[in-house]
């Protein structure tokens, strides 16, 4: 019975003593789902978007108002400036669920590392968001556009990302260990997608944006941003975000355009995309090789072509290969001429092959990498031509 | 007064005789008192109970008294050897013994005995002719199966032991009695299978029975609270079933059972905590189905015993580990809410206890009005008036279902009771305080013994003969060996692997 009486004692002081450390009801926190950080002169301000849980919910649909709010704060320091969102928020900003980080340009410009350690530092996120750089404009402002299909913009950003960056090869997402490994790493810089406000940008910021089927504005994912250690130094354009997803082994599906022989142009559909790095020295010179294997599919003929000769067949296959080649190529030249800088990380693909060399060359890696020589190993590989063979426009009543 | 120890006081005649049985016993109204005449010219009386003796038995049994003896052949004069002669002719009486003590003569009239009393014997006649009415055996309606015997046990005793021995025709089937309730007197009988059961565990069970000293025993839930390992633990055990062919086929695997007059609920020792998850009609339906329900059993326990501290840990500690829209949707349902997550679900637990409650212990005519009102207050009308969240009703729902999964009902209300005390863990510390609370609950459990056999048996310590019916119920070919627990010997079931697919050639 004493026993009991001292476990009984025991629970009792257990329930009370600890005053229910760390405790929060779900109805107390806000839920940031998307964070924008820009520098305002020396201070940074932070943006936090929020969800309404009422506004989201089934349930409750349709009374018109915001899916979700927006608090902003300035500091010195960016955690100073987390915290100083409670001068206006209610409730206290919970930061597990962060789906997207907008950094603005001018930010980027200046060096994101700060921002980064005090974002790793935070115990309460997960790593798994993407960040993306605001293009031309404030990362606050890229939050503020309304979205209809998703209700929350910031999950918005998340899953067009996710999905362009799986289907589309010119985009790529990286969450924030990805992109603190690639700062980290020598011989390495890190790439980001851009994220641009197109439309009308005011129209986009209120309610109006999601009752028309048309919205007024909205974001897109264009370019990839390409870093000198930790500061934006340019864009890639389409063309060369694409060599680049493609060197990297970014691509998971994708499609693009072949030229037909008699004009006009071809779509081949890659379905499987593998692309391995390798490292040789050849005359003391370091060579990168770029095995890609591409398969595909050809999903849209615009031009005359019969595709029931197995020699168009392996004609469309060169033009891809081609085609492919030039693309990274193209990636290739910017990262050298435009940026000077290897943004691939061909420094560690020659480490991890030949350690010694790489040991001699890596405090002039810069200039190695200007004259770099770049081997290409392409085999691409149509499988399927469609449910159909021959162009439409063959059939066309002449 | 007279004293209800010693001789009968025949010496004072009958009358005395009789009226002495009848101030021992009050006076009471079922005492039925028949003086008798008789062809050998003595006084003589016929004393029964009234309600517990069988009319037809006692009417035989009284005229074999008077045409087995011929006034003729009563030679030696002395009426004690003529009640010896007498006691011969009866055949219709069971057991008919003679005795001149006052005790055994009052507790043998009580229980359905007829005592016939001779002028001038020092001796009395006892001849067992119990009777009367009880419920006829109706199909067990605490727990039901789909497919196996529909007859359960009732009230009485004999009734109980034959069922089992119509099932179990075998000679070393063993059924001792014992007499406990020092008033009641209840007749209690221990069952089990000479050489499958262990001797040891056999003489520990009358060794607690013989310690039980109490003035009463009118279910065997009184025993099962004398006997059992460990008082202060919620788990059950011991085994209590209300149908024959479960306590058959313990008896098979060497088990003792427990019978009790004037309950249907016998006992069944040692019970392990697999045990309880089992049903009857696992053994009746196909091997795979069984598995499938066992299974599902089992996920219910866990859905009972952790989904509200589960639900009370994730919402108020550990919010991250919920997928963003989830966690959006459960902060929609619970904008506006008063009170904390483990007030609501104490709340909502509570009331559904009550209900349940209130759904066993009301006429089963209003108890539709209960449970109409019932899933009204709780689901509907609590969401809508904003006390609780759509999302605690569904959590409490699926506890309230889950838990009446459990074949054990003993076993299910134990971990209604642990439920209590992980959600208060739960909202105290989250996750964190819940697995404390499970550890200990662990080492509880590892550290029950069973009359004496560790209670997680074939689970901790592992037994791995035992596992094709601990998770898993394999098909009957397999179960080649009895379960090993007790450490019963003659473990072989039967040969192994009999028979099963057609000889090639036959069509």
């Amino acid at each position: 019975m004493k026993v009991v009486r001292v476990l009984l004692a025991s629970f009792l002081l257990l329930s009370l003593l600890p005053g229910c450390w760390n405790r929060k009801e779900i109805n107390e926190l806000a839920i940031q789902v998307g964070t924008a950080i820009d520098k305002v002169g020396s201070q940074y301000r932070v943006a936090v978007q929020v969800v309404v849980p009422a506004e989201v919910s089934s349930r409750a649909a349709g009374s018109g108002r915001s899916p979700v709010t927006i608090y902003e704060a300035t500091a010195t320091t960016i955690f100073e400036a987390f915290r100083k969102l409670t001068e206006t928020s209610p409730r206290e900003i919970y930061s597990a669920h962060i789906r997207v980080l907008v950094l603005g340009e001018a930010l980027a410009r200046e060096g994101i590392i700060d921002v980064l350690d005090a974002l790793s530092r935070n115990p309460e996120a997960r790593s798994d968001f993407y960040i993306m750089i605001a293009r031309k404009s404030e990362g606050k402002d890229v939050l503020k556009i309304l979205t209809t299909l998703e209700k929350i913009p910031a999950e918005n950003l998340f899953h067009t990302l996710d999905t362009s960056s799986k289907t589309w090869s010119p985009t790529t997402s990286v969450t924030l260990d990805q992109l603190i490994e690639q700062l980290v790493t020598k011989s390495s810089s890190p790439v980001l997608t851009g994220a641009k406000i197109i439309g009308n940008q005011h129209g986009g910021m209120t309610i109006k944006n999601v009752e028309e089927a048309e919205s007024a504005a909205m974001v897109r994912f264009i370019g990839l941003a390409v870093f000198k250690e930790d500061k934006l130094e340019g864009w890639l354009n389409e063309k060369e975000s694409r060599g680049y997803n493609y060197i990297m082994n970014n691509v998971k599906t994708s499609a693009g355009h072949i030229k037909c022989p008699s004009g006009g142009s071809a779509v081949m559909e890659t379905t499987h995309t593998k692309t391995k790095l390798k490292g040789k020295i050849v005359d003391g010179e370091p060579v990168i090789r770029i095995e890609l294997k591409n398969m595909g599919t050809i999903s849209d003929v615009e031009c005359r072509l019969d595709l029931k000769d197995p020699h168009m067949i392996s004609e469309l296959e060169e033009r891809s290969r081609n085609h492919l080649i030039e693309v990274m190529d193209e990636a290739i030249h910017a990262s050298k001429n435009r940026f000077h800088r290897d943004i691939f990380g061909f420094g560690q693909v020659l480490y991890r092959y030949y350690p010694d060399a790489w040991e001699k060359m890596k405090d002039n890696w810069s200039a190695h990498f200007n004259k770099l020589k770049v081997e290409y190993a392409v085999d691409s590989i149509i499988q399927k031509i469609g449910t159909t063979n021959d162009s439409l426009r063959k059939y066309l009543k002449e | 007064m007279p004293s209800s120890t010693g001789k009968i006081p025949m010496k004072d005649g009958l009358e005395a005789a009789i009226d002495t049985f009848r101030t021992i016993l009050g006076d009471s109204q079922d005492f039925i008192t028949k003086q008798l005449e008789t062809p050998w010219n003595r006084n003589a009386a016929l004393l029964y109970m009234n309600g517990i003796t069988d009319r037809q038995l006692l009417q035989q049994s009284v005229q074999e008294i008077m045409d087995g003896v011929q006034p003729s052949e009563e030679s030696s004069g002395k009426p004690d050897t003529l009640l010896v002669n007498i006691s011969k002719k009866i055949h219709t009486a069971g057991d008919v013994k003679l005795d001149h003590t006052m005790e055994g003569l009052l507790s043998n009239l009580l229980c359905g005995y007829g005592v016939f009393l001779l002028e001038g014997c020092n001796e009395a006649l006892a001849f067992h002719v119990e009777g009367g009415e009880g419920r006829a055996v109706e199909e067990p309606t605490s727990q039901g199966v789909t497919r196996g015997p529909m007859e359960g046990f009732n009230e009485s005793l004999a009734t109980n032991l034959s069922m089992i021995r119509r099932r179990i025709k075998d000679p070393r089937l063993w059924a001792k009695g014992r007499k406990i309730g020092k008033i009641t007197q209840t007749n209690v009988v221990v069952l089990y299978i000479h050489e499958l059961a262990c001797p040891e565990l056999v003489e520990e069970v009358f060794r607690r029975l013989d310690k039980i000293d109490t003035d009463s025993i009118l279910e065997s839930g009184y025993i099962e609270e004398f006997i059992q390992d460990e008082p202060y633990s919620p788990f059950p055990t011991l085994y209590n079933t209300e149908r024959p062919d479960v306590i058959a086929a313990s008896l098979m695997e060497g088990k003792i059972a427990i019978l009790v007059d004037g309950t249907p609920f016998a006992l069944l020792a040692p019970a392990l905590f697999v045990q309880f998850f089992q049903s009857p009609e696992d053994y009746y339906q196909r091997a795979d189905i069984s598995t499938l329900l066992r299974l599902i059993r089992f996920l219910a326990f866990l859905i009972t015993m952790l989904a509200p501290s589960f639900y009370i840990a994730i919402t108020t500690f550990h919010q991250e580990m919920l997928p963003t829209s989830l966690l959006v949707s459960l902060a929609a349902q619970r904008e506006g809410v008063p009170f904390p997550a483990f007030i609501e679900a104490m709340l909502m637990e509570i009331t559904f206890e009550i209900l349940r409650e209130a759904a066993v212990r009301m006429p089963k005519t209003v108890g539709q009005a209960i449970s109409i009102v019932g899933t009204l207050v709780i689901g509907q009308a609590a969401v809508d008036a904003g006390i609780v969240s759509a999302a605690m009703v569904i959590i409490v729902s699926i506890t309230a279902v889950s838990s009446f999964v459990i074949p054990a009902i003993n076993l299910s209300i134990a971990i209604r009771m642990i439920r209590f005390l992980l959600m208060g863990l739960a909202a105290t510390f989250g996750l964190f305080g819940m697995m404390t609370g499970l550890i200990v609950l662990i080492l509880h459990l590892t550290g029950l013994r069973t009359f004496g056999v560790p209670y997680m048996t074939s689970v901790a310590p592992f037994v791995f003969e035992n596992q094709k019916d601990t998770l898993f119920r394999i098909p009957w070919r397999g179960m080649v060996l009895r379960p090993k627990y007790s450490g019963g010997k003659n473990l072989k079931r039967q040969q192994k692997s009999p028979q099963r697919k057609q000889e090639e050639g036959t069509s």
